[in-house]
């Protein structure tokens, strides 16, 4: 009985170490596509990069990796996320920063959709700051080129379907940009919200997004559409498009009538009855205890 | 004796405490230096802002917030002694009202100070004047704190005016300026019947209107917490609850003083043993009130105990309250009321110590009100170092905690001894219509 009690100490020891070998293990290892790996940024990594990209860092991956070089990640999480300085970050080449950090993995989210790429590019320059031996290897893309491309959305209101359109005005001609990868967001109140998956135009430069029939839209159901395509060659483009496909929504604010939580000018009328009512009886009280304080002295006077 | 010799003597033995003296000086010049040294605490404060104490975002109400509610609870006496027993013909409170009066305007005054102490930005006061909404309690209590400070100050002093010009007309002794200030302020009083009648009819205003502002006043307090969703303050009962419990507290600080002033001030013929034993039944009845609103405001969410509630309730009755939760309730609170049942224990001495019994458990009451809700939120606490969850007051927060209490001794002090804190005149009057039933 002990024996076997024994036993079953050592398997649990065993698979608890083993797991969280693997959990190391897999902390380490992102298994990024070899040719996302040789990935390099068009954006110089100067000292104006750096220091744009520092604030993105702050706002968006301090609370977790803390500051670089500090040691302030948070040690609460598992596994914890790394100091950005460290030796095995700096190791990783920049397409390797630049892959981990748009898809994400694990506790550590993705940014492909929060970040752009030049605000991406900017983050790793900032990483990239505190690291004397480092050598930027830039890359040819010209980001100029995004601005020939002319991003259409068509919305079809039989199928309830959004069709996007994506097409470069070349010097030669119109290309359609084809196994370009999409996604369509609706912007809300806290952000935007991504319509459906992410995909990859077709040959024509299309891709069709099925659209929900129950999105509140403003007053009139419009709604504020960003469709996001990136290309080999283009690179990242963004459109931002108004369209008739939400609900008509018209809610009053709740601030709008009188309420308890509302500003002083729209007290509700029972609480400024009641508070006025009371200072006024006790003004009076005040008054005529004052009066009968004046009329004493003088009674005495003669 | 004849009625001369009597108000002779009666004038006399009122007024003997009215001088400096040793005794006085030393225990002045004790609780100067002690609210120095607080006060240099205080100043800490100011400099290192909030982080001297041990409050936080969990618990930031801490032992400030529990002396609050402590301060405006205590100051209801003043009503219940001198308005409501008064109205009601007990004739007994008549020598306790002065007393019950001072205790209820210092507490009052230094009860609007306390918020202030509790604010890491003193200065920001003026925002509540300046942005304040009508529909916060904040306002409500800044005003009926306000009227109740006024309102007792006029309660205190419209009596007092025949007793100023007593004060006038017989301590020659004292300097011409302690003179003219007593003659300035008894506003040529001359005991004509008009007069007379104009004191009766203002101290009858007085004493109805009191009655309203004081239940306002404590019945606010609590709202400032009944009026959140907060698990242990969300209560209906909160208001009477309050009010019952300030009536205990304020009972037992008039029965100290009583047997300060008795032994202090030779008013053994005054302050008799006959008025210990009615205090004594009167804070009896207060207390089984208070037991009565203590035992729904816990036993009705113990019967539901619902999760967010069991939380709360399991850390008084079981957790880490419980020590402190048992003690208040049954020293401050169950066993009082038992001995004081016995007629042998509702002498003076017995009493004194029932009574101190009784404060201390109400003070401990406030904080076991205020403390651990805070650290039940519905949200959990996660992720955060163990003092952020257990609120621990530091040795600052203490000694800045401890500078209202001397603040309020010193103007109990000082008032008593500039004026008698038994109505010379009504005693005098008393005597003179008990001849006339004889």
């Amino acid at each position: 009985m002990l024996k076997r009690i024994i036993d079953l100490r050592v398997a649990l020891t065993l698979a608890v170490t083993i797991l969280y070998c693997a959990n190391d293990f897999a902390a380490n290892n992102w298994n990024v596509p070899v040719d996302k790996k040789t990935k390099n940024s068009y954006i110089k990594f100067d000292a104006a990069s750096a220091s744009q990209g520092e604030a993105i860092y702050n706002k968006n991956c301090a609370s977790c990796h803390g500051n670089p070089g500090k040691g302030n990640s948070l040690k609460s999480l598992s596994p914890v996320p790394p100091d950005l300085s460290s030796a095995k970050t700096q190791e990783l080449t920049d397409g390797e920063l630049f892959y981990i950090l748009s898809t994400g993995r694990m506790i550590m989210p993705s940014f492909k959709n929060v970040l752009s790429e030049d605000e991406r590019w900017r983050v790793i320059s900032f990483i990239r700051s505190s690291n004397k031996s480092y050598v930027q290897t830039l890359s040819k893309f010209d980001p100029n080129k995004s601005k020939l491309v002319k991003i259409n959305l068509n919305f079809d209101p039989a199928t309830h379907n959004i069709r996007i359109l994506a097409i470069a005005n070349e010097k030669s001609g119109v290309v359609a940009l084809k196994d370009a990868e999409v996604a369509l967001f609706a912007i809300r109140y806290f952000g935007r919200l991504q319509i459906g998956k992410s995909t990859k135009t077709d040959k024509d430069g299309m891709a069709n997004f099925k659209f929900s029939k129950d999105l509140p839209g403003d007053k009139a159901g419009i709604v504020e559409l960003v469709a996001k395509v990136n290309d080999e060659n283009y690179g990242e483009i963004e459109s931002v498009t108004k369209m008739k496909v939400g609900i008509p929504t018209d809610k009053p604010a709740l601030n709008k009538d009188r309420a308890i939580w509302n500003v002083l000018a729209k007290a509700p009328i029972w609480i400024i009855v009641l508070y006025s009512f009371g200072v006024l009886v006790f003004v009076l009280v005040l008054l005529y205890l004052l009066n009968n304080l004046r009329k004493l002295k003088k009674t005495g006077d003669n | 004796m004849s009625d001369q010799l009597k108000t002779e003597k009666i004038t006399t033995d009122l007024l003997r405490s009215i001088r400096l003296n040793k005794s006085f000086l030393i225990w002045m010049g004790f609780l100067g230096l002690a609210f120095l040294i607080c006060f240099g605490a205080y100043g800490l404060q100011l400099k290192n802002g909030m982080v001297v104490t041990g409050l936080g975002d969990y618990v930031s109400w801490g032992m400030y917030i529990s002396n609050f509610v402590f301060f405006v609870a205590t100051s209801l006496i003043g009503m219940l002694i001198s308005a409501a027993l008064g109205l009601s013909g007990q004739k007994w409170a008549a020598p306790l009202a002065r007393i019950a009066e001072i205790i209820a305007l210092a507490f009052a005054a230094v009860a609007g100070l306390v918020i202030v102490m509790d604010m890491g930005r003193p200065e920001r006061l003026l925002n509540v004047i300046i942005h304040g909404r009508i529909q916060s309690p904040i306002v409500w209590d800044m005003t009926v704190v306000t009227v109740y400070v006024l309102i007792s100050t006029l309660f205190l002093y419209i009596p007092l005016i025949p007793d100023l010009k007593i004060c006038y007309d017989r301590l020659d002794k004292l300097p011409p300026f302690a003179r003219n200030i007593y003659k300035l302020l008894s506003l040529n009083w001359t005991g004509s019947p008009a007069q007379k009648k104009l004191i009766k009819q203002s101290t009858r205003v007085i004493a109805i209107f009191i009655i309203p502002v004081a239940l306002a006043i404590h019945t606010v307090t609590s709202w400032l917490f009944a009026n959140t969703s907060r698990v242990g303050w969300d209560s209906t009962i909160f208001g009477p609850y309050f009010v019952t419990g300030a009536f205990v507290a304020g009972s037992a600080a008039v029965i100290i003083a009583m047997y300060f002033y008795r032994k202090n001030y030779g008013l053994k013929d005054y302050i008799t043993d006959y008025h210990f034993d009615k205090m004594g039944q009167l804070l009896v009845l207060v207390s089984l009130i208070y037991l009565y609103f203590t035992l729904n405001e816990y036993m009705v969410p113990a019967y539901k105990m619902k999760t967010s509630e069991a939380l709360h309730l399991s850390a008084l009755f079981t957790g880490i309250h419980a020590g402190l939760f048992w003690s208040v309730q049954l020293f401050g609170l169950v066993l009082p009321i038992i001995l004081l049942l016995f007629k042998k224990m509702r002498k003076p001495l017995p009493m004194l110590f029932i009574a101190l019994a009784v404060l201390i458990g109400a003070w401990f009451k406030r904080y076991i009100i205020v403390v651990p809700t805070q650290e039940h939120p519905y949200l959990p606490i996660q992720n955060v170092p163990l003092s952020f969850k257990i609120y621990t007051p530091t040795l600052v927060e203490t000694l800045i905690t401890i500078a209202p209490f001397i603040l309020v001794l010193i103007i109990i002090t000082v008032l008593s001894k500039v004026i008698p804190i038994i109505s010379v005149h009504e005693t005098i009057e008393q005597l003179e219509e008990n001849n006339q039933k004889d």
